[in-house]
């Protein structure tokens, strides 16, 4: 039986007097590889955010790792390695990839302790793995969308995490590199043996990949593997009319508003 | 050229000059990485009237002047945590508020102060040595603390929330950085003054900007800029007989000038362009 690293137990989130997320218990245990599904303002950036322990939960509880502490502290941030939301990075922030990979290190390594060899290694190992080796020197700004994203992830795993928590990795980059983002992806959760959380609001890119579906919409409309959470019953409660079934029995979620 | 180093002030006021050079440019890099530069200006303002007020009740400047910087870069970095209004909104009300209640000190006093007017528009030349005690002593704590925390420094410049996530105590080390602002600040007012100081800070920061993809040569850079500038700025002062605090602002302003023309990054936007 695998062990349950990440438990909300009827948790309830939210900021002064808006609740993004009600009453959610779910479990995940060690080596899973789950979806986290939803519409817009259905509240799975601020189940990323609890995740993180950048939100406390108003009710309920909500244990990461082995401790019941409320808040996460340091150390245990460091052990979820966390790819955000692609945001619109600065192109002339002065930074280079090995830089940028190092900076993974700075959370586990705490105050006062500079980087050493060790963790060169390390951050260089984290490049390896996402194909990125070769390119330690080049300005962060200079490289692709893709390649971006995949010094991302490359510093998440610099802080040799055991849980990788995805916010939207292949939303803003062609089609192409995001079937390769997400090889990548797939490849971390069998060889190096990660949890992973991804959250997405593309059901189809991610069905084939994952363990479970967790579906949201401020509150936890179903959680289990993709066959049982992708029926047109279950997902009707929160898609109502932008749900598509097409002819080959694909399932299609419309997000329009997401690129905007 | 060189029998002017015999001189006692000069050799103080060259040595204030590249110790305020250089730790101006070092916080420099994180202010225009983290994107702070409207924030100090206000502080070095706000420490303006900390020396006013001193001067009117007959106390030392320095505290004072360390008491208003430090309580206006709080409250408005509790302003940009909270983002109730737009900070460039309440910075600009912060930043005159201060200046309004320098020049109320000012005219509360009897008669003209000159030693007033020396931190409003700086007087490297005039440094004595207690005051040149103060500033290598006040810089070597902003520079050590800078390099002992510089990784979470760099990380919170380049992410904040990314920096939280990962366990960097972001916050606290973001009320860090604005405490450090303002004691550069307050360092900085006697050799380059109020007004001028936040161009010691913002330009070779800047230069270096445009000159680097790498975030350690940027800081090295600002820093051989800053010390270069702020000597310069001293000797032309002393030769052309020219005010002191504006021979270095703009002499480095014309070296971030050139820079903006012969950027790499500049090159490259216009062959791809």
């Amino acid at each position: 039986m695998a062990k349950t690293i990440i438990r909300f137990d009827h948790a309830t989130f939210g900021f002064s007097d808006v609740i993004a997320l009600q009453d959610i218990s779910l479990d995940i245990t060690e080596g899973e590889f789950v979806g986290v599904i939803g519409p817009n303002g259905s509240g799975k950036t601020t189940l990323c955010r609890a995740v993180l322990g950048l939100m406390q939960p108003m009710g309920g509880s909500l244990q990461i790792f082995d401790c019941a502490c409320e808040e996460l502290r340091c150390h245990h941030r460091a052990r979820i390695g966390y790819l955000p939301q692609k945001g619109a990075l600065d192109r002339n922030f002065p930074i280079t990839v090995l830089e940028t990979v190092m900076m993974g290190r700075y959370g586990a390594l705490g105050l006062f302790n500079r980087p050493s060899k060790r963790d060169r290694d390390i951050a260089l190992e984290a490049l390896s793995h996402v194909g990125m080796e070769d390119r330690l020197d080049s300005a962060l700004g200079h490289l692709s969308g893709g390649q971006q994203q995949r010094v991302f992830i490359a510093r998440a795993l610099a802080q040799q995490p055991d849980v990788l928590l995805l916010d939207e990795p292949t939303t803003g980059i062609d089609i192409t590199t995001q079937h390769s983002v997400l090889d990548l992806i797939r490849h971390l959760h069998r060889d190096l043996k990660l949890t992973i959380l991804l959250i997405t609001h593309d059901i189809n890119m991610i069905r084939s990949s994952v363990d479970r579906l967790v579906l949201l919409k401020t509150r936890l409309y179903a959680a289990g593997p993709p066959e049982e959470v992708l029926r047109p019953d279950v997902l009707r409660q929160v898609y109502g009319k932008d749900l598509v079934i097409t002819e080959k029995d694909l399932i299609l979620v419309e997000d329009y508003h997401h690129h905007h | 050229m060189f029998e002017m180093l015999a001189y006692d002030f000069m050799q103080r006021s060259l040595l204030a000059a590249a110790t305020v050079g250089a730790v101006c440019s070092v916080i420099g890099v994180f202010v225009v990485l983290r994107g702070l530069a409207f924030i100090g200006a206000g502080t070095a303002h706000a420490a303006f009237a900390g020396v006013a007020l001193a001067y009117l009740v007959g106390l030392p400047p320095l505290p004072l002047a360390i008491v208003f910087g430090l309580a206006t870069v709080w409250v408005t970095g509790v302003m940009e945590e909270q983002g109730r209004m737009k900070l460039d909104v309440s910075i600009g009300i912060l930043y005159t508020a201060t200046m309004a209640l320098a020049i109320l000190f000012i005219g509360l006093m009897k008669g003209y102060n000159a030693e007033v007017y020396g931190y409003l528009f700086g007087s490297v030349l005039s440094v004595t040595p207690d005051e040149l005690r103060v500033i290598l002593v006040l810089s070597m704590v902003v520079l050590g603390v800078l390099l002992t925390f510089s990784k979470e420094l760099y990380f919170i410049a380049f992410d904040q929330e990314m920096a939280e996530a990962s366990g960097v105590p972001a916050r606290r080390i973001f009320y860090l950085l604005l405490t450090l602002v303002a004691l550069t600040v307050v360092v900085s007012l006697k050799t380059v003054g109020a007004i001028l100081v936040f161009a010691m800070i913002l330009i070779p920061a800047s230069t270096a900007y445009q000159l680097t993809h790498s975030l350690s040569h940027m800081t090295a850079y600002a820093v051989v800029i800053g010390v270069a500038c702020a000597v310069g700025g001293v000797l032309l002062s002393y030769g052309w007989d020219l005010p002191s605090g504006p021979a270095i602002v703009l002499l480095a302003t014309t070296i971030f000038f050139l820079s903006v023309l012969l950027s790499p990054k500049r090159r490259r936007r216009v062959q791809t362009a």
